[in-house]
């Protein structure tokens, strides 16, 4: 290349970028870039010319120094003037040519920026732009693994949350129907879940039975996440039976009041446990489920009751309604009360009537109320009135019977026989079976106050009492035994020789049987008219059985009981061996001289000593009037001695002292 | 059982937090330890998937309240009733009963 290149081209000054890093710093095309550009390009270019040149300025340097050895030394300062200029000509072609070189590389940048690729990067280009990514991606990474591990402890949290929550919901579930509304769900944001309390009963479409305000209770997260029930607190009411006239004072075991108590105080005391705090938690929680439950229970059977006493009933008289409040009348005067109370109200009741002693039922604390407490017994027998909460409980167990239990199974028939012995009817009215029951206890309480008082008197009576699984029935046994000193007696002397062994009765009875205030007694002993005049001492006597009322009772059976008495001496004078004869009340020895002594029983129920008391008589045979009729007025005379109120022993033994005076 | 899945789920989190945190330590995973964390979720996810499946299975129909004992337990609370007033009666005999024996 031997010509000059000119080429004119403007020179830009400005640096252009090589790339934009993400991050916005700048990367120049560096100089090295710049340099490595240059050499690529400029080995691009040959310089064997300059090669040459060299090789022939060195050959002609040698040719020259050769040829012009005689030369003259002019020659040699001009030639190497000349050389030297031709060098620095050669150079500065040379530098020109690369002056020029630049000038098109820059041209060319110019030239070929708009269609310029990414250059192709250099390694450590390579390695920093991976560095950087790489750094990026490792906090990506560091982010995301602090993601992970905080919401891994937040899901932990949430879980432990739920647990206790869904825990202690599965636990009431067990026992109670937990029912969810989804669309409530949404709304409240809670999770919707509550408890159904109400059972409907399919037993009548007639007696269907509202849900009550309480039956469903919404289940709600407390402040600790843990289920809480709510419920306002003076919405349970309870059942109260009462007898009108006698506040009778709350039983001091009221479960339901002392439960909430308890835990309103245990509410304060925080336990450091969790566990501990679950358990208490959900026992809690079944226990006011179970008081609601039970309050709407005892709603449900007021709302029965009241519309059966407001049906045409037999012995059920209303006498009162108020909102939550009935009264009726049972047929003989007395008057009881039906009501719904709340359960703070039967507090204020105990308050009330806490000076009311005579009918209280409390347990006293001293022996000094002792007395009181007696007299307050006392005067329930008198009344009559059997306990209250026997009948509250019996109220409430006969509805839910006939209600609840006999729907599940109608072929149930026991406890139909049960209510309807006595009703021919196939409608079961069971305020009517109630309220006689109620009559019949009232009424048999005074019949039992009677027998007692009568047996406490009369030392060898006792008194049985039977228990008779229907509540309108009961049934009592007067019984005497012979004491077994005196069977012993017996016996001796019928082994010393008697020939006619006759088994003696030794037990005798009189059975008292209450069926809805009507009495009927029966017993052993009474005497056989017919067997009397037969003259047959070893009559069987029969069984007799009879009805009486209240104020006939104690006569009638003290009269039977001396029969008895009576009875029994007949029986062991006969085997002992003396000649007696026997009337009603009386029994009378023949002794020797023709003379007839009588042993006669005179019964006085008022007789606060005895009931039973005995008479001698004496008579010859004259004064037939006075065996007949023995009367305390005249008092003792010649012929007749009290002989007071004697045992079953003394008897025996007074008669053994006829054995002596008899002649047999 | 279903807790459980619930704490393997947590768990699982927990390990892919753990590896997330190797990943971006500065002088790079253990490779060990990255491998166990990964057996470690698989396995976790498996068996959670292995004990939904079983749960879902297992998981019966719907029905409604078919053991509902709420009259049996009314019954119950009456029968309570009934001991309490029984319980009572007793310890009113047995004061009639002191109240004999220190009188006599």
């Amino acid at each position: 290349m031997d010509g000059d290149i000119e080429i004119s081209i403007d020179k830009l000054p400005i640096k252009r970028l090589d790339a934009i890093e993400e991050n916005g710093t700048e990367r120049f095309p560096s100089d090295v870039d710049y340099d490595e550009k240059r050499l690529n390009l400029i080995r691009r270019i040959d310089f064997g010319w300059a090669v040459e040149r060299e090789d022939r300025s060195k050959k002609r340097k040698s040719e020259g120094t050769t040829s012009a050895n005689e030369s003259t030394t002019t020659n040699q300062h001009t030639g190497q003037w000349q050389s030297l200029v031709e060098n620095l000509q050669f150079a500065q072609q040379e530098l020109s040519v690369i002056i020029d070189l630049i000038n098109t590389v820059q041209a060319n940048d110019a030239v070929t920026v708009a269609g310029m690729t990414r250059p192709k990067q250099l390694p450590n280009e390579l390695l920093s732009d991976l560095a950087v990514s790489t750094a990026t991606k490792l906090q990506c990474f560091w982010h995301l693994g602090k993601y992970f591990k905080q919401s891994a402890a937040a899901l932990e949290k949430q879980v432990a949350r739920e647990a206790r929550f869904y825990g202690a919901l599965i636990r009431l579930q067990q026992n109670w129907k937990v029912k969810r509304h989804r669309l409530v769900a949404a709304a409240s944001g809670n999770a919707g879940f509550f408890i159904d309390l109400f059972y409907n009963t399919l037993y009548d479409t007639s007696v269907s039975l509202r849900p009550s305000s309480m039956s469903t209770i919404p289940i709600e997260h407390d402040a600790a996440g843990m289920l809480a029930v709510n419920v306002p607190p003076n919405s349970c009411r309870s059942l109260r039976f009462e007898f009108l006239g006698s506040h009778s004072a709350n039983n001091v075991r009221r479960s339901g009041e002392t439960n909430m108590h308890a835990f309103s105080e245990d509410s304060s005391t925080e336990t450091n446990k969790e566990h501990a705090n679950d358990d208490e938690c959900v026992r809690k929680t079944h226990s006011l489920l179970r008081e609601v439950h039970r309050a709407i229970f005892d709603e449900q059977v007021f709302e029965l009751v009241s519309r059966e006493a407001c049906n045409s009933s037999l012995s059920v008289n209303l006498t009162g309604i108020q909102e939550n409040y009935l009264r009726l009348s049972i047929n003989q005067g007395a008057s009881v009360s039906i009501s719904l109370l709340l359960s703070s109200q039967d507090n204020k009741t105990d308050i009330v009537s806490g000076t009311n002693s005579s009918e209280t039922e409390t347990i006293p604390s001293e022996l000094s109320d002792w007395s009181k407490f007696r007299e307050g017994k006392d005067n329930v027998k008198k009344l009559g009135f059997p306990n209250r909460i026997s009948f509250e409980i019996y109220l409430q167990q006969l509805f839910h019977e006939y209600v609840f239990v006999r729907a599940k199974d109608k072929t149930s028939s026991s406890f139909r026989s049960l209510i309807s012995g006595q009703q021919s009817k196939d409608n079961l009215n069971i305020l009517d079976h109630f309220c006689m029951s109620l009559a019949h206890s009232i009424f048999s309480n005074k019949v039992l106050s009677e027998l007692e008082s009568l047996v406490c008197r009369t030392p060898y009576v006792q008194l049985i009492s039977h228990p008779t699984w229907h509540s309108r029935t009961s049934s009592w046994t007067l019984s005497m035994k012979v004491p077994q000193s005196i069977l012993h007696v017996g016996s001796q002397i019928l082994s010393s020789g008697i020939s006619n062994v006759k088994n003696v009765r030794s037990q005798f009875w009189s059975k008292v049987v209450v069926i809805d205030e009507s009495i009927s007694v029966e017993g052993v002993g009474d005497l056989n008219v017919v067997g009397l005049f037969n003259g047959k001492p070893e009559s069987i006597c029969p069984i007799n059985r009879y009805e009486c009322d209240l104020a006939d009772l104690p006569i009638i059976l003290l009269q039977q009981v001396a029969s008895q008495v009576i009875q029994w001496l007949h029986e062991e004078a006969l085997t002992v061996g003396i000649k007696v004869t026997r009337d009603f009340l009386s029994l009378a020895f023949e002794l020797d001289h023709g003379e007839i002594a009588s042993l006669v029983a005179h019964v006085d129920p008022e007789d606060t000593r005895g009931c039973i008391s005995w008479w001698l008589m004496m008579d010859d045979g004259i004064t037939e009037n006075h065996k007949l009729h023995p009367d305390l007025s005249i008092g003792e005379s010649e012929s007749r001695k009290f002989l007071g109120h004697l045992s079953l022993d003394v008897l025996y033994s007074t008669l053994l002292d006829f054995v002596n005076l008899c002649s047999c | 059982r279903l807790q459980n899945v619930e704490k393997r789920i947590v768990r699982v989190l927990e390990l892919a937090g753990g590896v997330m945190d190797e990943m971006a330590s500065q002088s790079g995973p253990r490779k060990e330890l990255v491998n166990n964390h990964c057996s470690e979720f698989m396995q976790l996810i498996k068996d959670i998937q292995f004990a939904l499946r079983e749960e879902i299975k297992s998981a019966c129909e719907y029905r409604p309240f078919e053991k509902c004992d709420y009259v049996p337990r009314i019954s119950n609370e009456i029968c309570y009733k009934k001991l309490e007033y029984v319980i009572a009666q007793l310890d009113e005999m047995k004061q009639t009963i002191e109240g004999y024996r220190n009188a006599a």
